[in-house]
């Protein structure tokens, strides 16, 4: 067993560019279910919003990447008003509910055959990075920073975009809590009526929350596609969301840290233990008393099993995460 | 004064530390619980799948205006080669028109079809593509698929009349098994006002269980059905005891319990994965079956049975709930715990009840679902999306509610097929969602002081 190596590996997911976007989609899901109480199930979709919205316009369009973000908003405003006015007067799990479907019912229109040639189908799009790599400083070829942490140029590139954005999006969050608007959505997820009964109109202060939540899920979705250098639909399927909240929850929900540092914990966890379970099964299946327990292709639903165990215990037994502060957890009955 | 308060703090820190050991405690409870579930199971349904394998299917499809019957083609030879055309292995497809070919590793592979041997009568769609390209990074799990169609894809054409009873009656199939799996989620939910996301995965359970009996230990249908449905109430009951009664106890907030639930729906779907592989399997008994013509409305006598018992176990239920006195309660604890607990009610005693049943009859729908696709990992977390939609329709915690809006919401789904390409049927459901919750949010049966 290579233990340096999958230290290595661990180490270098800590900063990797699968913390970078899940910290963007965290960040956005915590001001949605950590600041304001709602249950967006469908954060997944928001990403796809993202996703899409970019490789549409280089592939079809053929214009700049920056009409990509445009494209991207119009979507999400529009998913976002669509969940969001049958369900943000009810009760949370209407949300939910409504959210998860959404994203599911995104994830069949973009794969599907009728839409293929918006969508690309299954196949998804695939040649749509050029400009944003074109922008980029770095030599393609080179190496760049120190062992463990050695990226090649691209990845440098977008690497450090994905965290700039985690760190612009992290002050505006922080910035935006201590603001009046910040104060309001805290009192929504606290006391609803309350607020009612000082004239806000909580409605609209929940939309706007699930939108901005929505925009950054979107830039999230975004980097995670320039990353692959392709769109593909499954990977913006429902778990995907629950990932994100399962990073968010370990984190500290409610908390500008917890969103940044959860996603970093998660996948430096989700690396160890996937690298440690493959070398553990590299040569022959991992035995205990000669019972065959996990073989080589068992290594994925094994971690994924880990994350759903996880998700459990840490809503039970610590809910409040590494940051959170129990006195914050918006999680009452209603 | 100083002295107390000292005393106090002492008091507050050894407090502290005895419930800290406590929650440890309960945790290695909850892990030993969990990993021992996991790992009970006998790896036998995973033995064969150690090895990279390519599953050819070989089938007979009629497309009628966009819904495709398909009939397996037995006898065809397949062969696989290496790209550069070296022989790596044949056979011979069995009776669902399968046949496993294994391979050595993961790598790229032709699979080319023996036209010859194709039945009489019978021609591939596209007749020049005899030959199907395996792409080395195409194996997503250790079995890679690849389907040869024969037959036409023309649309008969039949009246239009005719296919909308045919999708009447498929919806009504549909909508049953939908109902059937969603009284128990309606009724966990007026109980105890959890929004079970781990729902689906009760249905997956039945299916499963269904499979290892049927298939794996080779048990007949018809008696390993019971066993079945009564394990997946005992399931219910465990899944109550050893999570969601705890977290009631512990007093965790309702959303935290819906959070759990869902991570107990991940990791549950990931222990049958583990479990059962990623592929979905027929069960054995009543696997091929011809379809008997009524009318314009062709269904084969296995779907008609399913059919018929759903619908007797769905009157049984909603007699249960109106005429017994544990119907009553049940009903009673629904409407208002607090209430019904006040009056005498066992209130726990109920909650128990409604997780025995709800996992009884989503095993139930789970098997008959089972039957009527196929079996496989995921087959109630594909549900369990139509099940909300269903429950919402006809108002969340109403259990008659669950009834009447599973059973609409599988109609609705089919009939949209007509409209609707087969891939986005199941969207319609997210828009009657999205209306009903629009127009009328307490549903058709619920009342309105449950929402907001």
């Amino acid at each position: 067993m290579d233990i340096i190596k999958i230290l290595e590996n661990t180490l270098s997911a800590l900063f990797g560019i699968d913390a970078a976007y899940f910290a963007l989609a965290a960040i956005g899901l915590n001001i949605q279910f950590g600041y304001t109480g709602l249950l967006n199930f469908g954060q997944a979709a928001f990403m796809a919003c993202g996703a899409y919205g970019f490789g549409m316009t280089s592939q079809y369009f053929g214009v700049g990447m920056w009409w990509g973000i445009l494209i991207g908003l119009v979507f999400v405003v529009i998913l976002g008003l669509l969940v969001g006015i049958p369900t943000l007067r009810l009760r949370a799990d209407y949300l939910a509910i409504v959210t998860i479907a959404a994203a599911e019912i995104v994830r069949l229109v973009v794969r599907s055959v009728e839409f293929k040639k918006y969508f690309g189908g299954s196949d998804g799009i695939n040649s749509f990075s050029k400009s944003f790599r074109d922008l980029s400083p770095f030599d393609p070829a080179g190496k760049y920073g120190i062992r463990p942490f050695q990226y090649s140029g691209y990845s440098f590139w977008t690497i450090i975009v994905g965290w700039s954005l985690v760190a612009l999006f992290s002050f505006m969050v922080y910035m935006l809590m201590k603001s009046p608007w910040g104060r309001v959505v805290k009192a929504i997820r606290e006391d609803e009526d309350a607020v009612r009964s000082l004239g806000k109109n909580v409605y609209s202060y929940k939309m706007q929350s699930l939108i901005i939540g929505g925009v950054i899920g979107m830039f999230s979705g975004m980097i995670f596609a320039l990353d692959r250098g392709s769109v593909q639909p499954d990977n913006y399927s429902r778990d995907v969301t629950f990932y994100v909240l399962t990073a968010l929850v370990l984190g500290g929900v409610a908390k500008v840290r917890g969103s940044v540092v959860g996603p970093m914990m998660f996948w430096a966890i989700y690396v160890f233990s996937d690298n440690f379970l493959r070398e553990l099964t590299k040569d022959k299946p991992f035995e205990i008393f000669g019972f065959g327990l996990i073989q080589k292709s068992q290594v994925g639903p094994v971690n994924y099993m880990l994350i759903g165990l996880g998700l459990m215990l840490l809503m039970t037994f610590r809910p409040q995460g590494v940051f959170g502060s129990k006195e914050e957890m918006a999680l009452d009955g209603r | 004064m100083c002295l107390t308060s000292t005393n106090h703090k002492i008091g507050d820190l050894v407090n502290n530390v005895v419930t800290a050991r406590k929650q440890w405690v309960g945790l290695l409870k909850t892990l030993v619980v969990v990993a021992a579930s996991v790992f009970a199971f006998s790896g036998a349904a995973q033995a064969e799948e150690s090895e990279f394998s390519i599953v050819v299917s070989v089938q007979n499809q009629t497309i009628d205006d966009g819904v495709a019957t398909k009939n397996p083609v037995v006898g065809v030879s397949i062969s696989v080669t290496t790209a550069t055309g070296s022989a790596v292995g044949e056979g011979i497809t069995d009776a669902s028109g399968i046949v496993t070919i294994s391979v050595p590793s993961k790598d790229s592979y032709l699979v080319n079809i023996d036209l010859a041997t194709l039945p009489d009568g019978i021609t591939l769609i596209d007749e020049n593509k005899t030959q199907a390209i395996i792409e080395k990074d195409s194996f997503t799990t250790n079995a890679k698929r690849v389907t040869f169609f024969a037959g036409s894809s023309t649309a008969t054409g039949a009246p239009l009349f005719d296919r909308v009873v045919q999708r009447l009656v498929d919806g009504i199939r549909l909508g049953l098994i939908i109902a059937i799996c969603s009284v128990g989620l309606s009724l966990i939910f007026g109980t105890t006002g959890l929004t079970n996301f781990a729902h689906g995965e009760m249905v997956t359970f039945g299916g499963l269980i269904a499979f290892w009996l049927n298939v794996l230990l080779g048990v007949p249908l018809l008696i390993a059905a019971p066993l079945v449905i009564a394990l997946g109430g005992v399931f219910g009951l465990a899944m109550n005891a050893i999570i969601f009664a705890k977290l009631r106890k512990r007093g965790i907030g309702l959303i935290s319990q819906l959070v759990v639930s869902v991570g107990l729906s991940i990791m549950l779907r990931n222990m049958y994965l583990y479990q059962f592989g990623g592929r979905t399997r027929p069960l054995d008994d009543f696997s091929l079956q011809v379809a008997k013509s009524f009318g314009p409305v062709s269904i084969t006598m296995r779907d008609l049975t399913t059919a018929i018992i759903s619908l007797i176990a769905l009157v049984a239920v909603a007699l249960y709930l109106q005429k017994s006195r544990t119907g009553k309660a049940i009903r009673a604890v629904s409407d208002n715990p607090n209430l019904a607990s006040s009056t005498g009610i066992d209130t726990q005693k109920i909650i128990r009840i409604v997780w025995f049943a709800g996992g009884a009859l989503a095993a139930m729908g789970g098997l008959f679902r089972g039957l009527d696709e196929q079996v496989g990992f995921e087959m109630g977390s594909g549900l369990i999306f139509l099940m909300f939609a269903g429950i919402t329709l006809g108002g969340l915690g109403s259990a008659y509610g669950a009834l009447v809006g599973g059973f609409l919401v599988g109609i609705l789904v089919e009939l949209a097929s007509l409209v609707v390409p087969a891939e986005l049927k199941n969207a319609p459901a997210l828009f009657i969602l999205i209306i009903v919750l629009v127009v009328r949010p307490q549903g058709i049966l619920g009342r309105k002081q449950r929402v907001g």
